[in-house]
């Protein structure tokens, strides 16, 4: 039976084992020399004894002793490896001592516990005297022997005097039964013993009142710290066991099978029920996609056709306009020395901008006939909400060829050189965009600025395309009134804004509220890149200072002067000449700069606020400026040093006001914008675009050459004194 | 394109596809207990899958440790039962196609 259940149980362990094994795989690892032992063998027993010989030690061990000069047995070490670190002297003394005899007279030592003390050294006298009678050769009772042990053994032992060993609950019987025959000699015995026995109470009783009684270390309690003890009782509860419940099914293989099927089937159901969701709405998509593409081309096609129309319509009613501006050239020009005059012809209005005014306009680089207008509104006690960019054709001058609407006024804008459909807008909000025109329009505008994070907390007053970064992104710069330039990276969904300069006031530090001083920065009008070097920029400030800063100094500028007493509206790089450039203001002020040179070579002062002043692509001493009561001023250098060639007022002064110009790259036009949201373009005169001719001794130099020379003609007779190397070439060389 | 793919997919799998995802047929467990006795069938009828007395057992003594003693499994093939178990104990279960692992707890 035992064998069996133990057997059982291993397998149970094994199984336990095998069954626990995929827990916690474990793989043993054997070396590979490893010998082989026969299973028996290691399950054999090895008996080890543990002895205090120390096998280590050599009896004759010895050392050679230098003081005696030979040598000597070692000492038996007397610790073995044991060393003692710290020793301790106990109060534990030896029983058989002196000092142990003395305290067991004086009654101390043989207590151990409360109760021993008299019965115990009774007991002892007792069974001392029962061995003396019995064995006397007995063998002394052990001390360590356990006091309750002897107690049984000194009760038998009484028993054992005249009888066979017997258990003690018997005894008494026994001796009741035999008390009559043996009933003398019992007495006699029990008096014998009786009188041992009170000589030892009394001897026992001599030691007492010396015996200091000792607490029982381990569960004494006074009696004053005894509480009352309550009575128990039993009050007994049932759970209501937990529920239950039946079930019963029957496992077969068709029955597994079936449920099978027809779970895959309804997992099927479900994914096809899912899918139609969205194969629906694709289709549906897809469905109204294609009828959406086919109104789509249907519309387009009707569009364009309907554009041609438009085009053809309005040149039949611009007819003349049309004939002027290709074969009209002003014949008393040919009279008129060294003045010419500009022939109004076509006026882009866009009626939802009516009330807005022509913040920024530029020809387009690509298209010769297509301007972009940004609407906004310089009027700041009534703001405009909404503004609006536009391009127009010269082709159609009733209606712009792009526009959409935007939220916030825009104030200037810039089209990119490299795509001309995208154009950069900087926005009332000092929000910038990117706007291409070649997306529909619902889209609106491609890349914004993040409004809470990297837009300017001013308005954009101009906004720049630069070069492409070292990654190949696009990058334009915008300065604000908040006196910050900063370039925007065109990266793949959003812009990216770096800070270029923070422009410094020359004002000292503004004392805050809570003492600090404030840094006042200075409000950026107006931006300009240097055509060839890239990361040199000249900013307008509204305090009228042109700051020439460099992308490569973020902190300071590379020059500054005072140009203007009012803000600085535009600034202009020559387009022949490098260190020349034009610069306009609200101090009725046109001024011609050279690099390097803290005076300006030419100053013309045009009674009006001027908004803008442009160089003429085509020559290299014709620039044109547009002030606020309305008048074009063109001024021709190599004609006239010190009066315009043609003051044209465009615009009723009373009304309206011009604010910005631009020449076109390749017609004999310009483009200015007013406050009424009207761009006008007119048409130079030909004395305004006179070509040089090329010297009798030089003929074949290119026009350019020849303007290029025209221009430093003119400016060795200007130059007062002579001309120095710029200090931005200076600071540059170094680099 | 799809369309045609998952229509032509079910006639052709109805007859080829075997099933062996675990599959509950019955269990009022809770979401985690459930869980846990299902990877568990999984594994120990992967682990045993020539003896399901083994698998049986393994469950048994994984769910007993997880989940309180006095646990019961069957694993067989084909068997029918009427048992009596503690309320949310139960799991019966088909698991590799012709396995069926009854799972429940009474004591």
């Amino acid at each position: 039976m035992a064998p069996k259940k133990q057997k059982e149980k291993s397998r149970a362990n094994l199984a336990d084992d095998e069954a626990l094994e995929w827990l916690k795989p474990r793989v043993l690892i054997k070396p590979e020399d490893q010998e082989n032992v026969p299973e028996a063998e290691l399950d054999e027993e090895v008996g080890r004894i543990l002895t205090t010989i120390n096998p280590q030690w050599v009896p004759d061990e010895v050392a050679f002793h230098y003081g005696q000069g030979r040598f000597v047995t070692k000492p038996k070490p007397t610790f073995g490896k044991a060393y003692p670190l710290y020793v301790y002297q106990g109060t534990a003394i030896r029983k058989d001592s002196d000092e142990a005899k003395a305290q067991i007279a004086a009654g101390y030592g043989m207590v151990g516990f409360d109760d021993a003390g008299p019965k115990r050294a009774k007991v002892k006298k007792s069974a001392a005297e029962e061995e003396e009678e019995e064995e006397p050769e007995a063998e002394p009772t052990p001390a360590e022997e356990a006091k309750a042990e002897e107690d049984a053994v000194g009760e038998e032992e009484k028993y054992q005097e005249k009888e066979p060993p017997v258990e003690p609950t018997e005894a008494p019987s026994v001796t009741e039964t035999e008390v009559a025959a043996e009933g003398a000699e019992e007495a006699e015995a029990e008096e014998k013993e009786a009188v041992p026995e009170e000589a030892g109470d009394e001897e026992v009783f001599h030691i007492k009142p010396r015996v200091k009684k000792l607490a029982n270390q381990f569960n004494f309690c006074e009696r004053a710290a005894l509480t009352y003890v309550y009575p128990r009782r039993s009050v007994e509860t049932q759970t209501v066991p937990p529920p239950r419940a039946n079930y019963g099914s029957t496992a077969l293989q068709c029955i597994i099978f079936d449920y099978y099927q027809e779970d895959y089937a309804k997992k099927m159901r479900e994914k096809e029920e899912e899918k139609p969701k969205r194969l629906r709405k694709k289709t549906t998509k897809h469905a109204k996609s294609a009828q959406q593409i086919h109104d789509e081309q249907l519309a387009q096609r009707i569009r364009e056709a309907w554009a041609i129309l438009e085009r053809l319509v309005n040149q039949n009613i611009y007819d003349d306009i049309a004939q002027d501006y290709r074969y009209w050239d002003d014949p008393s020009d040919e009279f008129r020395e060294g003045m010419g005059s500009l022939l109004p012809l076509w006026r882009f209005q866009f009626e939802p901008m009516r009330s807005h005014a022509v913040c920024d306009l530029q020809w387009n680089p690509h298209y010769q006939d297509l301007f972009a207008v940004a609407y906004g509104s310089l009027d700041f006690t009534q703001q405009q909400k909404q503004g609006c960019l536009c391009l127009y054709s010269i082709k159609n001058p009733a209606y712009p060829e792009y526009s959409v609407i935007t939220e916030s006024p825009i104030i200037c804008l810039d089209v990119y050189k490299e795509t001309p459909y995208l154009i950069c807008v900087g926005r009332y909000d000092g929000n910038v965009c990117v706007y291409n025109a070649q997306l529909t329009l619902e889209s609106s505008y491609q890349y914004k600025s993040d409004s809470v994070r990297d837009k300017h907390s001013n308005i954009v007053w101009e906004i720049r395309w630069g070069a492409r970064l070292i990654d190949g992104e696009a990058s334009f710069f915008s300065v604000s009134g908040d006196g910050r330039v900063v370039q925007w990276a065109v990266m793949p969904g959003e812009l990216q804004a770096t800070t270029i300069i923070a422009l410094r006031s020359t004002a000292a530090p503004v004392p805050g509220p809570d003492g600090t001083l404030i840094n006042v920065n200075s409000c950026g009008s107006c931006i300009c890149f240097h055509p060839e070097k890239s990361d040199i920029f000249l900013v307008g400030t509204e305090d009228g200072a042109i700051h020439t800063c460099s992308l490569k100094y973020n902190r300071s500028y590379v020059r500054s002067c005072q140009a203007h007493h009012m803000p600085v509206y535009r600034i202009n790089y020559n387009y022949f000449n490098n260190t020349i450039y034009a610069s306009c203001s609200g101090d009725w002020r046109v001024k011609i700069w050279e690099d390097g040179r803290d005076e300006p070579l030419f100053m013309f002062e045009l009674g009006s606020p001027v908004g803008d002043v442009k160089w003429a692509p085509y020559s290299s001493t014709v620039f044109a400026a547009c002030t606020a009561d309305g008048k074009v001023y063109v001024y021709d250098l190599n004609v006239n040093k010190y009066r315009p060639i043609c003051v044209q007022a465009v615009v009723s002064k009373k009304t309206k006001k011009l604010t910005r110009i631009d020449f076109n790259r390749k017609l004999p036009v310009i483009v200015c914008g007013d406050t009424k949201g009207t761009c006008h373009v007119l048409k130079l005169s030909p004395n305004l675009r006179v070509m040089c001719k090329p010297p009798k001794k030089a003929q074949g130099i290119d026009q350019r050459t020849l303007q290029i020379m025209k221009l430093d003609k003119l400016l060795s007779l200007v130059r007062d004194p002579p001309f120095t190397p710029g200090v931005v070439d200076e600071k540059f060389e170094e680099d | 394109m799809a369309e045609e793919g998952v229509a032509a997919a079910p006639g052709a799998a109805a007859e080829k596809v075997i099933h062996t995802y675990p599959l509950i047929r019955h269990s009022d467990m809770s979401e985690e207990m459930r869980t846990e006795a299902m990877e568990l069938s999984v594994t120990a009828c992967e682990k045993f899958s020539q003896n399901n007395e083994l698998a049986a057992r393994m469950v048994k003594e994984s769910m007993d440790k997880k989940f309180g003693p006095a646990f019961h499994v069957v694993v067989g093939e084909s068997y029918g039962f009427e048992i009596t178990y503690e309320c949310t104990t139960i799991c019966y279960m088909y698991f590799g196609g012709n396995q069926a692992i009854c799972i429940w707890k009474c004591s």
